[in-house]
C-alpha cells in the first residue's frame, strides 16, 4: 500500500503529453516556496477547519485503475507521473506502481527532488522512462537554508542517474532574490551542461497559488505573493539558462 | 500596399464596425454574422405587408427580397477584394419577431399545451438550418440557375403551388442579379474617385468580377470567391442562413486552374480567402474524407487555414479529424488555436460521425459527405432538410414534471421516460406541422436554389423538395438531470441521509430556510456528471439511452426520420428560467447546463480528460452531435509540447466517440478582465457555443456563462 494525497488526471505540467499525476505523501525537504505543503508530512493530516483528510492508503491496483481511465489520452508521450511529496520516500510502492503501469503499456515519469538513498533510485530506475529532476541551488549552504537539506546527495544521485543512461528533464524552481542571482543561474547552466541525458530544462517560477493550503493545514507560511516573479525576471532566467 | 497592410486595415475596420453595432443595437447574444449597419438615412420600406405587419408565402417573400436587393445600400471598401456587405435580415423584419419563437401564419394552438408543459423549442416556422450545395451555383451561375427555374416553370405550368414557388424563385434570382449589377457599378464609380493607384486597380477588378458573375458562372478564383460571398450575403439578407460548406474542395478547382495558368499566387489566394472569411463567419469545413474515403486535404485547405490565422476576427472554420487525415493540417489548426486564442478553428470527429450516420441506413459515401455546418449540427450539402439546432426538448423541464409525480427513484425513472416519450411525440407532431405549412409561411427561396430537388420537383425544400429528411431533436439540460438523478441515488438510496419526501419538499420550496439550504448543500455536494465513476455519470449514460430509445430509429407521424443530439445552443439561461428548483441543488430559474457539458465544478481538479471521457460516453451516436464545449486556460505559454497536449486531448476524445469540439483556449485573466470591462478588449473573440463572437458584443449574462465554464489548470 502507498500513502497517496492526490491523483490529478489530465495534467499538462508534469512531463510530456497528458498525464495522470499521482502525488505520494512525504517529503524530506522543506522548501520555503513549496506549493504543496500538505505533501510534506509522511502521515495523513486533517485540515484544521474542514476536517478534510489529506493522504489515504491505496493499493497499486486502486491507483492503476485511475491511471488506466485516461489511457486514451496518453498518446505517444503521455502517461503516469509519480510525484509528491517525494515519491522515492515510498520506493517499493512507487516501483511496483511504475512496473504495473509499464506492463499495461503506460509510460512512467518520476518527479523527484533527488534527496534519497541511491538504493531507492536503483530500485526505480528499471521501471521509469523519464526523470523530472529538480535542481534548486548549486550552493550547498543556501540549498540547506532554502530546503532544509544540503545538495551533495542530490547532485550525486543526478550524476549517477545520468551515468546510468536515464532520460532527464531538469526542473528549476526559481524565486526572485533567493536562488536566481546571475551566478546561481550560471552554475545551474554549467552543471546541466556536464550531463549527457538531459533532454530539457524547465523553469518553475514561484507562484503563491498554494498559500491557502498552508492556512488549511495550519502550516506556517514563509513566502507570499510579493515573491512572485515579474515578466522581466522570467525573461532573464530563460536567457541565462539558454532557454531562448 | 502589401496584403498584410490591407488585412490589418480590414480587421481594424471590422472591430470599429462591431463597436458601432454594439452602440446602436446593444448586446447581441448571437453570432457576429458579418453584417454591418445601414446608413442612418436608409429606410427599409418593404412593399408587401399585411394589416398586422406580417408577410408570408412565396410571392410576398420574393417581392420583399427583390425590393431589398434593388434598394440595398452598397458597401464598397477599396482595401477589400469582395464587393458588398449585408445589412438586413428579412425574416426579422416581420413585426413581433422573436429569436426563440418564429412568426407563423398557421395555428398550432392544439399542440401548445404539451409544448409548454415540456418547454419544447418546436422549430415550427424556423428557417434555414440545413446546408446548401454551393457546387450547384458555382456550376451554373445566376444565369444558369435562372434558366433552370424558367424551364421548371414551363414543366409545372399547370401546378399552381409549384408555379407560385418557381415564379418567386425567378424573382429572387433577378433580385440577386440586380444587386450584383449595382455592386459592380458602385465599385466602378468608386474607382473614378480613388486617388491611390493600387486601390483603384482593385476597385476596377472588383467591378469586373461582379459584372462577370451577374449572369455567367464564375471562371476564376476571385470570381468564385465573390460568387460565394454574394450567395452568403443574399441568403443572410433573406433569412440569416449561414451553413457554409467544404470550402477547400469548393475552391480547389479554381485555385488549381488559376495557379497553373499563372493568374494567381498563393499570397493572393490567401488574401482572397481572408476577405471571404471576413465578409461573413459562415461554417466552413477543411479536410476530412471524400465520399470515396480518400483524404481531401489539399494545398487549398492550408491556404484557407492560414487566411483564418491572419483574420483575427469571428470565424467558424472546422477541421475534420479522422484516422486517414493529413495531420499537418490538424497540427497547424491547433497551433493557430493556441497562438491566437480566439476560439478557432474547432474540430469535428468524423470517425464517430460517419459511423453514427450510417446507423440510420445511409451509405458510407453519403455519411462522409455530411459535414458540421452549424453550431452543433451536421448536414448533407444540398441533399438534406433537418431543422438542425432549432428543435429542442428541455429535459430539465421533463424531469421537473416527472419528479412532481414520483415518490421513489424507480418511479421517477419510469415517469421521466414516460414524459420524455410524450415530449418527443408532441415535438414530432410539431415537426410534421412545420413540414406541412412552412412552404406557405416562409419558403427557402435562396437555399432551394442550391439544393438538389426543389427546383426540379417544384417543391420547397421544407415540403418534399429535399432528397432526405432527417429531422433533428436535441435534448437540453443533460447535466442538470443526470446530477439530479445522481444526487437522489447517492443521498436517498445509497446513503439514506435524506428521504425522497425531504428532497421533494425542499425542492418544492426552492430550498427555503436553513433546513432547505442544508438539504441543498448535501445534494449539491453529490458526485457530479463528468467526475468519472459517479452515480450521476451512470445516469448521464442512461439518459442518453432513453434519448436514443425514444428518438433514434423513430419517425414523425408522417414518416420523417428523427435523429437525436444533446445541445442547448446558447439558450441555457432561457431554458433555466422555465424550470423550478432541481434535486442537484440548483435553485429555481438558474441556467441549465450547456449542451453535453458537465456543470461547472464537476471535479476538483477540473480534469479535462475526465470531461472528455464523460462527454464521449453520452454521444447519442446517430450522426448528430453532442458537442464538447471547452473553455480552458492551459497555462502552457512556454511549453513547446502544448500543441501535442491539446492534440492528445482531442485525439482521445474522438477515439472514445466524440463528435465535435467547440474549443476556446483562453487566457483566464484576460477573459475575467474583459468580463469586468469589455470595452477595453474590443478585439477579443470567443466561441460562445458553436459560433464565435466578439466578447464585448455579448450581454453580461452571456459573458458570465463563458467565464463560469472556464476550466483553469490547477496546481
Amino acid at each position: 500500500m502507498g500513502l497517496v494525497f492526490d491523483i490529478k488526471r489530465g495534467s499538462v505540467k508534469d512531463g510530456p503529453g497528458l498525464r495522470t499525476s499521482v502525488f505520494l505523501k512525504g517529503c524530506p525537504l522543506r522548501c520555503v516556496w513549496c506549493h504543496n505543503p500538505e505533501s510534506q508530512a509522511a502521515v495523513s493530516q486533517r485540515a484544521v477547519a474542514t476536517g478534510e483528510v489529506c493522504g489515504r492508503e491505496m493499493s497499486v491496483g486502486e491507483v492503476l485503475d485511475e491511471v488506466l481511465a485516461d489511457r486514451p489520452f496518453y498518446g505517444a508521450d503521455g502517461g503516469l507521473t509519480l510525484t509528491g511529496g517525494e515519491p522515492t520516500m515510498q520506493p517499493d510502492f512507487a516501483a511496483n506502481l511504475a512496473a504495473a503501469a509499464r506492463a499495461q503499456g503506460v509510460s512512467v515519469a518520476l518527479d523527484t527532488c533527488g534527496e534519497a538513498p541511491w538504493a531507492a533510485f536503483a530500485r526505480l530506475l528499471p521501471h521509469v522512462d523519464l526523470f523530472l529532476y529538480d535542481l534548486k541551488c548549486l550552493d550547498d549552504n543556501r540549498h540547506r537554508a532554502l530546503t532544509g537539506v544540503g545538495n551533495a546527495r542530490i547532485l550525486d544521485n543526478l550524476r549517477r542517474l545520468d551515468a546510468a543512461g536515464a532520460r532527464l528533464w531538469i526542473r528549476c524552481p526559481l524565486v526572485p532574490g533567493l536562488n536566481d542571482a546571475d551566478a546561481d543561474l550560471a552554475a545551474l547552466r554549467d552543471f546541466v551542461a556536464g550531463l549527457r541525458g538531459v533532454e530539457r530544462v524547465e523553469v518553475c517560477p514561484y507562484h503563491a497559488l498554494g498559500l491557502e493550503k498552508y492556512a488549511k493545514f495550519g502550516i506556517p507560511v514563509r513566502l507570499d505573493r510579493t515573491s512572485e516573479p515579474t515578466a522581466a525576471d522570467r525573461a532573464r532566467w530563460r536567457a541565462a539558462l539558454g532557454l531562448g | 500596399m502589401s496584403y498584410a497592410e490591407r488585412m490589418a486595415r480590414l480587421t481594424a475596420r471590422k472591430v470599429a464596425q462591431t463597436a458601432e453595432k454594439q452602440a446602436k443595437l446593444g448586446a447581441r447574444d448571437e453570432d457576429d454574422y458579418g453584417l454591418v449597419l445601414p446608413p442612418e438615412t436608409f429606410v427599409a420600406d418593404l412593399p408587401v405587408r399585411d394589416a398586422t405587419g406580417q408577410f408570408s408565402g412565396p410571392r410576398a417573400w420574393a417581392a420583399n427580397f427583390h425590393w431589398l436587393m434593388a434598394n440595398h445600400p452598397l458597401y464598397i471598401d477599396p482595401d477589400d477584394a469582395i464587393a458588398g456587405r449585408w445589412m438586413f435580415m428579412l425574416s426579422r423584419m416581420r413585426l413581433g419577431y422573436q429569436l426563440s419563437r418564429s412568426n407563423f401564419a398557421f395555428d398550432y394552438s392544439d399542440l401548445e399545451p404539451l409544448q409548454k408543459k415540456y418547454d419544447i423549442t418546436t422549430g415550427i416556422g424556423k428557417d434555414a438550418h440545413f446546408a446548401p450545395d454551393y457546387a450547384i451555383g458555382l456550376g451554373l451561375g445566376w444565369g444558369g440557375l435562372l434558366a433552370k427555374v424558367r424551364a421548371a416553370r414551363r414543366t409545372f405550368a399547370a401546378d399552381p403551388v409549384a408555379s407560385e414557388l418557381l415564379e418567386a424563385e425567378e424573382t429572387t434570382i433577378l433580385g440577386v442579379q440586380t444587386w450584383i449589377r449595382r455592386l459592380s457599378e458602385a465599385a466602378a464609380d468608386r474607382s473614378m474617385t480613388e486617388a491611390d493607384g493600387e486601390r483603384r486597380a482593385n476597385l476596377v477588378q472588383m467591378a469586373r468580377t461582379c459584372r462577370a458573375i451577374v449572369d455567367a458562372k464564375p471562371t476564376t478564383f476571385r470570381e468564385a470567391v465573390q460568387w460565394i460571398a454574394v450567395f452568403n450575403m443574399a441568403s443572410r439578407t433573406y433569412n440569416r442562413d449561414g451553413a457554409g460548406g467544404q470550402l477547400d474542395e469548393l475552391l480547389r478547382p479554381y485555385y488549381e486552374a488559376d495557379t497553373a495558368a499563372g493568374r494567381l499566387t498563393d499570397d493572393e489566394a490567401e488574401f482572397l480567402c481572408f476577405c471571404l472569411l471576413l465578409n461573413d463567419p459562415h461554417y466552413y469545413q477543411l479536410g476530412g474524407p471524400a465520399p470515396d474515403g480518400r483524404d481531401q486535404t489539399s494545398r487549398m485547405s492550408f491556404i484557407i487555414l492560414e487566411a483564418a490565422a491572419k483574420l483575427k476576427s469571428s470565424c467558424n472554420l472546422t477541421i475534420r479529424v479522422w484516422d486517414g487525415m493529413d495531420r499537418r493540417l490538424y497540427r497547424r489548426g491547433v497551433e493557430i488555436l493556441l497562438a491566437n486564442r480566439l476560439g478557432y478553428p474547432r474540430f469535428s470527429g468524423d470517425k464517430a460521425l460517419v459511423a453514427g450516420f450510417m446507423k440510420n441506413g445511409y451509405s458510407a459515401e453519403l455519411a462522409r459527405s455530411r459535414i458540421a455546418v452549424g453550431c452543433n449540427w451536421m448536414s448533407l450539402p444540398g441533399l438534406e432538410y433537418t431543422l438542425n439546432d432549432v428543435v429542442k426538448i428541455n429535459v430539465a423541464k421533463v424531469f421537473e414534471v416527472a419528479f412532481a409525480e414520483s415518490d421513489s427513484l424507480a418511479e421517477l425513472e419510469a415517469n421521466y421516460r414516460r414524459h420524455f416519450r410524450a415530449a418527443v411525440a408532441v415535438t414530432a407532431q410539431g415537426i410534421d406541422f412545420h413540414l406541412d405549412h412552412q412552404y406557405l409561411n416562409e419558403p427557402e427561396l435562396l437555399l432551394n436554389l442550391l439544393s438538389h430537388g426543389p427546383i426540379e420537383k417544384g417543391k420547397d425544400v421544407s415540403h418534399g423538395g429535399a432528397t432526405y429528411y432527417n429531422m433533428a431533436i436535441d435534448g437540453a439540460g443533460l447535466a442538470v438531470v443526470a446530477d439530479s438523478f445522481g444526487a437522489l441515488e447517492e443521498r436517498v438510496e445509497t446513503e439514506k441521509s435524506l428521504t425522497f419526501e425531504q428532497v421533494k419538499a425542499a425542492v418544492a420550496s426552492n430550498f427555503a430556510g436553513d433546513e432547505g439550504e442544508r438539504i441543498r448543500c448535501l445534494l449539491d455536494a453529490s458526485g457530479r456528471y463528468g467526475h468519472g465513476g459517479t452515480a450521476a455519470d451512470r445516469w448521464a449514460v442512461r439518459l442518453t439511452g432513453i434519448l436514443d430509445d425514444e428518438i433514434a430509429g423513430h419517425t414523425t407521424p408522417h414518416g420523417f426520420k428523427l435523429i437525436p443530439g444533446w445541445f442547448t445552443w446558447a439558450d441555457t439561461i432561457r431554458f433555466g428560467k422555465a424550470v423550478g428548483a432541481t434535486p442537484n441543488g440548483r435553485k429555481a430559474g438558474e441556467p441549465i447546463s450547456h449542451g453535453a457539458n458537465p456543470l461547472p465544478g464537476f471535479r476538483k481538479d477540473g480534469a479535462l480528460t475526465a470531461m472528455a471521457r464523460a462527454i464521449a460516453d453520452v454521444q447519442p451516436g446517430y450522426g448528430n452531435t453532442a458537442p464538447w464545449q471547452l473553455e480552458v486556460d492551459l497555462g502552457l505559454a512556454d511549453d513547446p509540447g502544448a500543441v501535442d497536449k491539446v492534440m492528445a486531448l482531442l485525439d482521445g476524445h474522438f477515439a472514445l466517440g466524440g463528435t465535435l469540439v467547440n474549443i476556446n483556449v483562453v487566457d483566464a485573466e484576460k477573459i475575467r478582465a474583459a468580463h469586468k470591462d469589455p470595452s477595453k478588449y474590443p478585439d477579443l473573440v470567443v466561441r460562445v457555443t458553436g459560433f464565435t463572437a466578439y466578447f464585448n458584443s455579448l450581454s453580461p449574462a452571456f459573458r458570465e456563462l463563458v467565464v463560469k465554464r472556464l476550466v483553469k489548470e490547477t496546481i
